[in-house]
């Protein structure tokens, strides 16, 4: 009794030819992700341009990730751990915003507009306040246009 | 399996129903994900957490050799933990499995299908690539403390603390307040049973206590939370109780506590005693004493004087009590109740009100009485008997304290006096109107009966030296207190000064107060502001003479007490200000007046205060025959060169004060301590009353042989008065809600009388005035330090010394019950709550109709009548965009509640205002419709307005403006009585408290649960769990459940003996470590040590939580974060950022789907 589909390789979908920012967002475990989860439950919309990566904590952000991000076709990135004070590891969130400021200045000098780096703080309570992150992030990258790295 | 082999994936697309399936396309996902590299199976189904759907994953397992597994379904937070038991029980490591959340952060949240399907499909290729990454990791386990901490001591505390421990376990329940029992135990009648809450509570309060492995810590708060599930380590702040378990709860103490206080288990309706227990049953009954810091008057002092405790004895008519009160502290009571500068009454919170309450005066006032009705008061009996003698040099109040408590401790104490008259300034430099002999008398006559000996006519350096004194051959004391006072007048340093009628005040004053021989002009210059100068004034206007006091600066900027200028300025006494003398003007030896020049002011100096410039070109002569430059003193040090021990040296300052340790006073000379006027150059009575007491201590110590540190003695603040800034204490009325009450004032003689004599200038309080007096203290701090619970308690429980403690303890487990807040109604001002007197909040009525409560469970207005009708006001802060827009779920039915008793102990007209009737729970709506049988009006719509009613018949009126939405009209009913039924809010610290214990919280402010719906109790950080009203508003039954729920998790936990640990864990791989240590300091829980012999750092697994900062920091690549390392998560982007196979067109085939 199996109801798994044995579907046929469709016909590629008709995708929209308008263009669609990708942007990755990297939420740490305890408040942004449980925030997005939130938002889900509570069925408040967001954009679809953005992709959550987890990571455990937002002071797990290598820097390495962003620049890969980036180079990999990103054309935006958003990092987002709990509010100051309530880092579930105590002050995670405090090494990344040290972090952030030298990450943004970094990304600058790669000719990358800082208005693609976006640091926010996101508690497991605040969905509402997900959605309007990523909404806000997405519709900043889509005015700004595509990244065109110069390699 | 082979785990280690060539990855094999297999990727699992779930519809989860609709849910999923609606917004994504998910036979797409599957097809996309089937062209991924490394995938060898993908399927969809229709719900891949049932059997059904993990049989799939092991089928594939087994038979297709599917060694990574990604399923593409609900949020990894909900079934990672079913996916990964599937694929152990089919033998693959459970952390070979990854789950792309498609559903809440993808379906749930996208409407637009095709841009869904894809970020899915971006989703699921993610996973895929980080998956053929993951290693196989084993989880970590740790031994579960089966002790059990329960913060909060209410009903659901209670009942939790209950059932763990009746297991066998150890359970601390930590409860802020005094007692448990929580909101439960204020009520009276709970709904709809109408059970008494107290017979339903105070059953399982008693339980609680009996219970030898159920720990109660009541007044104590959690500081901090370490560790993790199965072994945190918390702090607890223990609050001093003030009165021990050695109290048997007889309740004399209330006989006598002079202080009445609202009291906050009655909403602060009724009043209560400092010393108290909450009510009756209160668990544990020991009593408690509320004591927020020290009263401002007693800080300012110092000797740390009982101020407000004396106050309010005499309040309370009990004069001996006081005297005895004052003399606890006070070897000087009579001196100080007539010329002490009274920091107390500077530092008084009642001057926030009007003026400081008259202290000096009511000291004066119990000494008084003391002195009219106990003719020889007896000192208490030293303490200990020493064979050690104390030599104290000069009989000043620094001398006489120091003796005084060196006697009462128990040393031989002789003080040697250089004149003949015994008090030191007291004596010689003040004038008998002011500090009158008979009162030096009496307090030098108590300090003689503790035993201190007094050789009078002998000074230092003359008479004895002072290596004599220590000299074991010769005087042989053990320590010297040098108490030598400030007795060098200073001279104003101009021309003429040697001229016959020039003598320096404090010798004036001397020779005056010695009754030897003093000349005293007709006409006399007083140079100086302070009270020095005021006291020679003044005794030159009883000489007979004309004064005029000469003041470099302005009257606002002068030192002198304001009470001596203004007696000067009664008695005659010319001032003039802004002048300094340049030379006094001499003819023939004599002074025939004084050249001046007149100043301005000029921008502040070093003290403080304007700076006077001399202003040129305004010298002038004025015409005196005597002139007294009474500016200041310093110690006299002409004794110094009687010879000095050799080993050891006596320091002076540049003013010839004696240089002293600041906490000891030790001179440079072991055994020779300083204080008073020799030391802080000329100040008050009191102040050097306080280093007397400070040496005494100091010297005790020496004597004993123990180190000269950790004093107790009292030092005054410099700002004594924070901590009381709006209000006395706590929940007490504000200063500006205090009613003004004007200062007693002591009566005085008349000016021209006074001039005739050296007698008092004013007449003390009576025992009315004085109690009057008394009255207005304010109670700052609530106890005021009297000693008169301590004093009369049978079994000694009173500790008024007992400090806060730290406690630590290691527990397991953490259950938060932290409970609620009401909702305080005076926000909505349209409901006149605070305004009108029959304005009441439903915590204030449940108290009203509790046997206990103020009212003794009767319903009155405040005019003591029972009210004629009653409106109740449902939602007040509740579903209310202004306020709380979530339902407080208990006022329908605790409104209903009020209405049946209401309607069972008055004949009063009852009124519901409601928006829905909320009546959800078992016996809920028949107890609803049983209130509608008893006569309830109930009235839908939202209360607009609360306002007193025009009628003028009777007093406090009211008039609840409604619409009555079901008639649609308007509708305007008077009443007697407006019951407020307000929100129930999260406690005002819930922020704070979720930070110790890592918990989140809801956009409501109460603590958010794991899950809405499947775990209620559970919170986001292991091993914590929540229960009650701190999680959201419910009713006791809910309450109770949720309590019971979280004891069976928790048992549960501890039967298992042990916690999965994820093994999100970082590693340091040594052969990259460079030795930076750029790590060391990242990590929270110093789970990162530093290897010197192999320059490498190491990770502590059992410490580190896997956070990944260090992993993220290290510049070498060096530490790996399992689970989560560089390459996975790298991987993933390469999968989100890949294009998609179908956008590319590049389908491979032969994968298996």
């Amino acid at each position: 009794m199996t109801t798994t589909t044995e579907a046929p390789l469709r016909e590629p979908a008709v995708v929209s030819t308008e263009w669609r920012p990708r942007i990755i967002a990297f939420l740490c475990n305890w408040c942004s992700y449980t925030g997005a989860d939130l938002a889900g439950i509570s069925r408040i919309q967001w954009d679809p341009s953005v992709n959550i990566v987890r990571v455990m904590c937002s002071g797990r952000m290598d820097p390495t990730f962003v620049a890969k991000a980036f180079s990999m076709g990103a054309d935006g990135v958003i990092i987002s751990g709990c509010h100051p004070g309530d880092c579930h590891y105590q002050e995670g969130n405090y090494k990344t915003l040290r972090r952030f400021h030298l990450l943004k200045r970094l990304v600058e000098g790669f000719g990358i507009d800082g208005e693609r780096l976006k640091l926010v703080w996101v508690s497991a309570s605040e969905g509402d306040e997900w959605a309007a992150t990523a909404n806000e992030m997405a519709a900043k990258i889509r005015a700004l246009g595509p990244l065109e790295v110069s390699s | 399996m082979a785990e280690n082999g060539e990855p094999r994936v297999g990727v699992y697309v779930c519809h989860c129903g609709f849910n999923i399936a609606a917004t994504v396309d998910v036979e797409a996902v599957r097809d996309e994900a089937a062209t991924r590299p490394n995938v060898v199976v993908a399927r969809d189904y229709q719900f891949m957490c049932s059997n059904a759907g993990q049989d799939l994953i092991k089928q594939d397992i087994e038979e297709k050799g599917v060694n990574r597994v990604v399923v593409a379904a609900c949020s990894p937070l909900m079934h990672e933990p079913t996916f990964r038991a599937a694929a152990e029980e089919a033998d693959l490591n459970p952390y070979l499995v990854q789950i792309a959340n498609i559903r809440e952060q993808c379906a749930w949240v996208h409407d637009d299908r095709p841009a869904a399907t894809i970020k899915a499909e971006q989703l699921v290729n993610g996973a895929v690539g980080r998956v053929a990454l993951h290693e196989p990791l084993d989880p970590m386990y740790a031994e579960m403390n089966p002790a059990t901490l329960v913060v909060g001591g209410g009903i659901a505390g209670i009942q939790a603390a209950l059932s763990i421990s009746e297991a066998g376990n150890d359970v601390y329940m930590v409860e802020r307040k005094s007692t448990i029992g929580g909101m439960m135990a204020k009520f009276d009648k709970t709904f709809p049973t109408l059970d008494c809450a107290a017979c339903i509570l105070t059953p399982k309060m008693v339980s609680a206590d009996r219970r030898d492995n159920l720990h109660l810590m009541t007044m104590c708060e959690v500081e901090s939370v370490d560790g993790f599930v199965g072994n945190f380590k918390v702090k607890v702040r223990k609050k001093a109780r003030f009165v021990t378990d050695a109290c048997t709860s007889c309740g004399e103490c209330l006989n006598v506590c002079p202080v009445n206080v609202p009291d906050p288990f009655n909403e602060y309706v009724s009043t209560r005693h400092a010393i108290h227990k909450a009510f009756p049953q209160a668990i544990p009954s020991t009593y408690v004493i509320e004591k927020q810091g020290s009263p401002p008057c007693m800080e300012a002092c110092p000797i740390h004087q009982n101020a407000a405790g004396y106050v309010a004895l005499i309040a309370d008519g009990r004069f001996e009590e006081a005297a005895k009160l004052i003399r606890k502290r006070n070897p000087l009571p009579f001196v100080c109740g007539r010329v002490c500068y009274h920091p107390c009454e500077t530092a008084c919170s009642r001057g926030k009100v009007d003026d400081p309450v008259a202290i000096r005066g009511l000291k004066r006032l119990a000494m008084d009485w003391e002195r009219e009705n106990i003719p020889d008061p007896e000192p208490p009996p030293a303490k200990h008997d020493y064979s050690e003698k104390v030599a104290v040099i000069g009989s000043g109040p620094a001398g006489l304290t120091c003796a005084y408590d060196l006697a009462q401790e128990g040393y031989d104490v002789t003080v040697f006096e250089k004149h003949d008259k015994l008090g030191g300034m007291l004596a010689v430099g003040l004038p008998d109107y002011r500090c009158p002999p008979e009162i030096v008398k009496r307090d030098l006559d108590f300090i003689r009966k503790t035993g201190v000996e007094f050789q009078t006519g002998v000074e230092l350096g003359v008479d004895f030296k002072l290596a004599d004194l220590l000299n074991k051959s010769k005087y042989g004391f053990g320590a010297v207190f040098m108490a030598l006072g400030a007795h060098r007048g200073l001279q104003l340093q101009v021309p003429g000064e040697d001229a016959e009628g020039v003598i320096l005040g404090i010798d004036y004053l001397r020779e005056i107060n010695l009754g030897r021989p003093q000349w005293t002009g007709k006409k006399v210059a007083v140079v100086g502001g302070g009270n020095t100068a005021m006291d020679v004034a003044r005794t030159a206007r009883r000489q007979g003479a004309e004064v005029a006091i000469l003041y470099r600066r302005t009257a606002d900027e002068m030192p002198a007490d304001l009470e001596e200028v203004e007696g000067a300025i009664a008695e005659g006494v010319h001032f003039d200000y802004l002048v300094s003398p340049l030379e006094v003007v001499v003819e023939k030896g004599k002074v025939t007046g004084l050249k001046c020049i007149n100043n301005e002011l000029g921008e502040p100096d070093d003290s403080g205060r304007a700076r006077p410039i001399p202003i040129e070109g305004s010298e002038h002569i004025r015409e005196f025959d005597m002139v007294i430059p009474s500016v200041s003193q310093q110690p006299f040090r002409t004794w110094f060169k009687g010879g000095v021990p050799e080993k050891g040296e006596i320091g002076f300052t540049k003013w010839d004060t004696l240089i002293v340790e600041p906490d000891s006073l030790q001179t440079g000379l072991p055994g020779v301590f300083g204080g008073g006027d020799v030391v802080l150059g000329p100040a008050s009575i009191v102040e050097a009353m306080g280093q007397g007491r400070r040496a005494a201590e100091a010297i005790d110590k020496y004597l004993r042989g123990r180190p000269l540190e950790n004093f107790e003695t009292h030092v005054a603040p410099p700002d004594p008065v924070r901590g009381f800034v709006k209000a006395p204490y706590e929940h007490g009325p504000t200063y500006d809600q205090i009613e003004k009450m004007p200062r007693a004032r002591l009566e005085a003689r008349d000016p021209a009388a006074r001039l005739s004599d050296y007698e008092t200038v004013d007449y003390g309080l009576t025992e009315e005035e004085g109690m009057r007096e008394a009255s207005r203290c304010l109670h700052c701090g609530v106890c005021v330090e009297c000693h008169s619970c301590e004093n009369v308690c049978p079994p000694d429980a009173v500790r008024l010394d007992m400090k806060d403690e730290i406690v630590e303890l290691e527990v397991g487990q953490i259950l938060v019950a932290t409970g609620f807040k009401s909702f305080d109604p005076s926000r909505m001002t349209p409901y006149g709550y605070g305004r009108y007197d029959n304005v009441v909040t439903s915590a204030e009525f449940e108290r009203m109709l509790n046997s206990t409560g103020p009212t003794g469970g009767q319903i009155l207005c405040k005019n003591g009548k029972p009210p004629r009708s009653v409106a109740i006001v449902h939602c007040v802060g509740s579903r209310d965009e202004n306020y709380n827009r979530y339902c407080s779920r208990v006022c329908c039915m605790a409104a209903l509640k009020f209405a049946h008793l209401v309607k069972d102990r008055t004949d009063a007209e009852l009124y519901e205002f409601y928006i829905d009737m909320r009546a959800f729970g078992k016996g809920y709506e028949e107890f609803y419709l049983r209130v509608l049988d008893e006569g309830a009006n109930v009235i839908r719509g939202k209360v607009v307005e609360v306002m007193p009613a025009k009628r003028a018949n009777g007093d406090g009126h009211l008039m609840v403006r409604a619409e009555d939405t079901l008639i649609g009209r308007f509708r305007e009913i008077p009443v007697d009585m407006v019951v407020l039924m307000g929100a129930i809010e999260p406690q005002p610290d819930a922020e704070q408290v979720g930070r110790v214990f890592s918990l989140s919280r809801s956009p409501d402010g109460f603590f958010l649960e794991r899950h809405p719906k499947l775990d209620p109790i559970g919170t986001t950080t292991d091993g914590v769990y929540v229960a009650g009203c701190a999680q959201g508003p419910k009713d006791i039954p809910d309450t109770v459940a949720q309590a019971q729920a979280a004891a069976a998790d928790i048992l549960g936990m501890i039967s298992k003996g042990e916690v999965m640990i994820e093994p999100v864990r970082a590693t340091v791989q040594e052969h990259l470590c460079g030795g930076c240590k750029t790590c060391l300091s990242l990590c929270p829980y110093l789970a990162i040590t530093f290897d010197e012999e192999h320059n490498n750092a190491e990770v502590n697994q059992a410490l580190c939580k896997g956070c990944g900062t260090c992993v993220a920091a290290c510049p070498a690549a060096a530490i790996t974060g399992a689970g989560f390392t560089d390459e996975q998560i790298l991987a993933e982007l390469d999968g989100i950022l890949a294009p998609l196979a179908m956008e590319s067109g590049a389908i491979p085939e032969g994968v298996a789907t």
